[in-house]
């Protein structure tokens, strides 16, 4: 029984970010030092208010008939000063505690961001933009930091000590505590002026526009070499150019409509009005005998205080909302459905592959692929060939498991995939992409991105084999140069080291996509080597464009609008004078026509 | 402060901008100075005479309408202000980012870009919108309030002067102190800006890798590094926020002492002294809030700055007097070419008459696309000259050089859009008929029968949503709606699947047709189109002639062309 609970608990420490988690969840261990900043900040910000009831002790003393009491005015004066200390003392710790906690909670909340976006089906992305969901992770968690950091401390005390003074203010005079409420009421009653749905549009708007600025600058740094070749300020920068100027008419709008109602308030709040409003309220009580002098001096001490709510309201309503909002899209995000890890993992006998019926479309009504069936036996290579938009891209996409099939199941060694945990998946499956993604890191941590202990003689090891070694050699620092820092490499060298990877890796099943496709004829060469002396007992699926490579291939695919139409030896399906046939001649002809009859002889294959 | 923002605005704003600091600091004054009728309002209700008061009163009433005019005037004046720089930075951040060298944009810059773009504009703005006001109220105010302080009494008015040197001096020295690790902080901020988003674009790869989540030491690094950041800025800030609040608070026991000492040795009326606390606690509360409006006056200084080290990063020299070429053949005269601190390009002289094509062949990294690259200008030369029709390209007008240049690049990027979009990008002003044709050419249009939205398909986020193919389909298509007389192709056909490779050679060679052409070809089929070709190794020419002369010279191409005929040979099938 015991050792159930423990199993389940360690299980759970080791995946934190499992199951959808809400916000809630994630503040929850550091409730008490929430708790802590708002008591902290609280005693110091009522603190604060002994000076100025000693400004007013002060006034009764002197103001009182007789001789003024030395001793008592002292007292009063060492009073205000030990409330000062306090007030510094408190407010300081308060700040402190609560901005590191900010810190912490930032980067617990980014963390558990990026855990859940790694684990978030890979077609989720295609739907969403980078800099959407890097705004997310950055500036969004960031748009936190009011909530955390100052709301607690602060807010809590923009009530509690206005709540104070008016408490005070009511046992000194209650017709006096109202006239002094005058502005505060007046600022709030515009209040609602500033929430009007059409507001609240706009500053939805404003949000989304941020949103468009950020992708549109991703767009614009990583497409500006597209950009610069077709010229033309004006209209080659056009979406980033559009996404400002509809940022900058909304901001315009929002501000147009809030500016004169905000400064109207602000001036309802400001300490010469009030103390005016104060001031006369206090003449007419005074002239008339019902209010002792010393009495107007609170009003005019702490009268000012109560604005504080309200001016926080305005000053921090836009940083909450704000606040509000990002939240609101971290929880979206926190709250995508992974795809379903298996309760207990099955372990894959072999690396037998099958696809079984399998259906898929990234939109529902759309299938890019119609019903597959194909095996793929371990030690032998099966080229999938057929025009673009066929469907070979996404086929080969579900062998890593970057979307599970909506009819039909991918198998490997006899266990459905998604009863496969994600660990023995990666151990089991590598994957050379068409787009080849390199990090910013060293030019030997990239080659052992799947195998992160290799050490560096294995690194060397497979970087000769795709010919890669000695241009690394060449480089600043060697295998520590960074790329994308130190180095740009070149189309064919990214190409290279992406399959460098998958050698490290060496895993049992291997998909490549046009792998070979920017490699130049030496580096294909070496490449297709490496791939041979690999081969052995290894299951190999690949995207063929090569004659070449489809002729060496044990069985042939040919794909056409998300089905199979044809499969078998590759010798044999030319025989058959099928599509594959035809496919093949109109290949041969294109580079026929090129070389003039300069290729190696015979229609036949080898 | 204002200095920089005015630079990164451009000068145009200055006026407006100076009538807005000029209102603010106005309405600060006859803040500070509508006080100086409290006194003798609160003589006269202390000192026994409480309807002496109403006159002065009606004063005060007076001052506080001619502040609340000022105020109003001044915030909305900051608003429009806001909102217009806005706007103008925008521009001006755009449209000098597309005149920056391609050198300029490595991969850290996209963090950086993103961050300024959205955040740091905004911050910079809300300087003008939000801050100054406060800020200046903060600092004039209490000013103002101490002078009317000395006029009344120079006691205590004497005490309150003592505080400002030191709040002058406290302010500065936070300043400096903070510069260092707000600076850091924000260098965090854009590492981790990067690395989320290298970390969302390369998640099929990390997958596959078994990288995702919090394995991905790279970005959880980053995320650290700037927890840690911010940890240091807020130590740096500490005591200059402590400092701050203990000096004001002395001040404002100072006073009270003060005032108390001479209340009770009688040489000033009590009601002087209480008047002169009221506004003593009106100096002290805008002191306070001076540490926090100076945090974010710095961070947004500290934004400002950085959008100004971009604006001033100088674009590619233009041409005083540029020149028009007439004619187009390309030379490379003894041109050099270094890239963080590597020799790409090695006193290399070539040239490609008007309407001949040139073929550069290689082992990649040996500065293909580089050459390419220079002849559409994306750099500028360390030594040596490249023309164009004869002329230098640094003295060509961009645009002029751009519209005479269609290029296809290796690795295609397409903005997120429609189709059509990408394709009428090569020729905005192009007509329907023209698009359809270029399109067919490129054979585009069976693309676009086939997909699910036509012309008007989405192609996603740097044209995710299409295979490579497509992709590749879509810039050829652009280049030839652009119909310019010469044309760069770098690798064009490498993407595609064998059927289409021969349809989008029909579409090349029409693009082709009587231009001059330099042609990046990893695949030697292609070369033998050319009428000269160049063997690169190294940044240096190692062979050059027509493909008959290379292959019977026996070298390092007919090696090449051996090797890419007999690809399977070495397989030990």
């Amino acid at each position: 029984m015991s050792a159930v609970t423990a199993t389940g608990l360690t299980a759970e420490a080791r995946e934190p970010a499992a199951p959808p988690q809400s916000l809630g969840d994630l503040l929850r261990p550091y409730g008490w030092s929430f708790a802590t900043v708002v008591i902290l900040q609280v005693i110091g910000s009522v603190a604060g208010l002994a000076p100025l009831l000693a400004v007013v002790e002060l006034g009764r003393t002197l103001l009182s008939p007789g001789p003024a009491d030395a001793g008592r005015v002292w007292t009063v004066v060492l009073a205000g000063a030990a409330g000062l200390f306090v007030r510094l003392l408190f407010t300081v710790a308060s700040s402190g505690i609560g901005h590191l906690l900010d810190a912490r909670v930032e980067l617990s909340l980014r963390r558990h961001l990026a855990a859940r976006l790694g684990r978030v089906p890979i077609g989720w992305f295609s739907r969403r933009r980078t800099g959407e969901l890097a705004k997310v992770v950055g500036p969004d968690v960031s748009a936190v930091h009011p909530l955390i950091a100052h709301f607690p401390g602060e807010f809590v005390s923009a009530f509690v000590v206005p709540l104070v003074s008016l408490i005070y203010l009511f046992t000194v005079d209650w017709r006096l505590t109202l006239i002094t409420m005058i502005p505060v009421l007046l600022a709030v009653a515009l209040v609602p002026l500033m929430m009007t749905p059409s507001r609240r549009r706009e500053q939805e708007a404003l949000d989304e526009g941020m949103g468009r600025i950020s992708n549109a600058a991703v767009e614009f740094v990583q497409g500006i070499s597209v950009i610069k070749a077709f010229g033309g300020g004006e209209r080659a920068h056009r979406s980033f150019r559009t996404a400002t100027d509809d940022f900058a008419d909304t901001m315009l709008r929002w501000v147009r409509g809030l500016s004169g109602i905000a400064a109207g308030m602000q001036l309802a709040l400001s300490p010469p009005f009030v103390l005016l409003v104060v001031l006369a309220g206090g003449t007419v009580l005074i002239t008339d005998g019902s209010l002792a002098a010393a009495d107007l001096l609170p009003f005019l001490l702490l009268g000012l205080g109560l604005t504080a709510p309200v001016a926080a309201l305005g000053h921090g309503f836009d940083d909450l909302q704000a606040a509000r909002r990002a939240v609101g899209r971290i929880r979206e995000v926190l709250g995508v459905r992974s795809l379903p890890e298996p309760r207990r993992p099955a372990a894959p006998q072999g690396h037998r592959v099958e696809l079984r019926g399998v259906r898929f479309g990234y939109e529902p009504g759309h299938e890019v692929l119609r019903g597959i069936d194909l095996v793929l036996e371990p030690g032998t290579v099966t080229a999938i060939v057929g025009p673009s938009g066929s469907g070979k891209s996404t086929l080969v996409q579900l062998l890593p498991r970057f979307f599970d099939p909506d009819h039909g199941s991918v198998v490997l060694g006899g266990v459905d995939l998604r009863e496969v945990g994600d660990q023995e998946l990666y151990r089991t499956v590598s994957f050379v992409f068409q787009d080849v993604r390199l990090l910013r890191a060293s030019v030997a941590d990239n080659i052992a991105l799947a195998v992160p202990r290799a050490g560096r003689e294995e690194v060397i090891r497979v970087a000769r084999l795709v010919n890669l070694h000695d241009r690394i050699l060449e480089l600043p620092r060697g295998y520590e140069t960074v790329i994308g820092e130190d180095v740009k490499l070149s189309g064919g060298e990214a190409q290279r080291i992406s399959i460098a990877r998958a050698l490290l890796a060496a895993t049992p099943v291997l998909v490549l996509d046009e792998a070979t496709a920017f490699a130049d004829p030496q580096t294909e060469q070496a490449v297709r080597a490496a791939l041979a002396t690999l081969a052995g007992d290894r299951t190999v699926l690949v995207i063929a464009h090569r004659l070449e490579t489809i002729a060496d291939a044990d069985t042939v695919v040919v794909l056409e609008d998300g089905a199979i139409v044809e499969q078998g030896d590759p010798a044999e399906l030319l025989a058959q004078d099928g599509r594959f046939a035809a496919l093949w001649r109109s290949h041969r002809s294109a580079i026929t026509d090129e070389t003039r009859g300069g290729l190696p002889q015979g229609d036949e294959l080898r | 402060m204002i200095r920089m923002l005015l630079r990164v605005l451009g000068h145009e704003y200055a006026p407006p901008m100076r009538r807005t600091v000029a209102l603010m600091t106005a309405t600060a004054v006859a803040e500070g100075l509508s006080y100086a009728l409290l006194v003798p309002v609160l003589r006269a209700l202390f000192g026994g005479g409480p309807a002496d008061a109403w006159p002065w009163l009606a004063g005060f009433g007076g001052a506080v309408a001619v502040y609340a005019l000022l105020r109003y005037l001044s915030d909305l004046s900051g608003f429009r202000v806001g909102t217009t720089l806005l706007r103008g930075v925008y521009h001006r951040f755009g449209d000098h980012l597309a005149r920056l060298p391609l050198g300029w944009f490595t991969a850290r810059r996209v963090g950086e870009v993103s961050v300024l773009a959205s955040e740091g504009v905004l911050q910079a703005m809300g300087v003008a919108a939000h801050l100054l006001a406060p800020f200046i109220s903060a600092c004039v105010t209490p000013l103002t309030i101490v002078v009317v302080m000395l006029a009344f009494n120079w006691q205590m008015g004497l005490a309150a002067l003592v505080a400002v040197p030191v709040v002058a001096a406290i302010q500065i020295w936070t300043g400096r102190s903070t510069a260092a690790t707000d600076a850091e902080r924000s260098e965090r901020g854009d590492e981790a800006t990067g690395r989320v988003i290298e970390y969302l674009q390369a998640q099929p790869v990390l997958r596959a890798g078994g990288r995702s989540g919090e394995h991905f030491r790279l970005l959880d690094d980053a995320l650290s590094g700037l927890q840690r950041a911010a940890r240091r800025s807020l130590r740096s800030a500490l005591p200059g926020a402590v400092g701050l609040t203990l000096t004001v608070q002395a001040m404002f026991t100072a006073l009270l002492a003060l005032g108390a000492y001479l209340a009770l040795g009688g040489n000033i009326g009590a009601p002087e002294v209480l008047a002169i606390l009221v506004l003593a606690a009106r100096c002290a509360d805008p002191l306070l809030s001076l540490s926090d409006i100076g945090g974010k006056v710095r961070s947004a200084r500290f934004d400002l700055a950085r959008l100004d080290a971009v604006v001033r990063t100088e674009p590619l020299p233009q041409a005083r007097e540029p020149i028009q070429p007439v004619r187009h053949d390309l030379e490379f005269e003894a041109v050099t070419f270094r890239q963080t601190g590597h020799t790409l390009i090695d006193d290399l002289s070539l040239s490609v008459p008007e309407g001949r094509r040139l073929a550069v062949v290689g082992p990649s990294g040996a500065g293909k696309s580089t050459l390419l690259q220079l002849l559409a200008r994306f750099y500028d030369v360390d030594a040596g000259v490249v023309r164009v029709g004869g002329v230098d390209v640094r003295a060509i007008d961009t645009e002029v050089l751009m519209a005479r240049i269609a290029i296809v690049f290796q690795d295609v990027y397409l903005f997120d859009g429609t189709i059509e979009e990408n394709v009428r990008l090569g020729r905005p002003g192009a007509g329907e008929a023209e698009v359809r044709a270029a399109a067919a050419a490129a054979r585009l249009d069976e693309v676009i029968e086939r997909l699910p939205g036509g012309w008007a398909a989405k192609v996603g986020e740097g044209g995710a949503l299409l295979s490579g193919g497509e992709r590749q389909r879509v810039s050829i298509a652009r280049a030839l709606l652009k119909d310019a007389p010469i044309v760069l192709l770098d690798e064009v056909t490498s993407a595609l699947d064998p059927v289409n490779e021969a349809a989008v050679h029909e579409g090349i060679d029409r693009l082709m047709a009587g231009r001059t052409v330099v042609m990046v070809a990893h695949r030697l089929r292609t070369v033998q189109r050319a009428d000269h070709i160049v063997f690169l190794d190294g940044g240096r020419i190692a062979e050059e002639g027509s493909h008959d002369e290379l292959l019977r010279r026996s070298g390092r191409y007919a090696g090449f062309w051996n090797l890419s005929l007999a690809p399977a040979a070495g397989e030990g099938h």
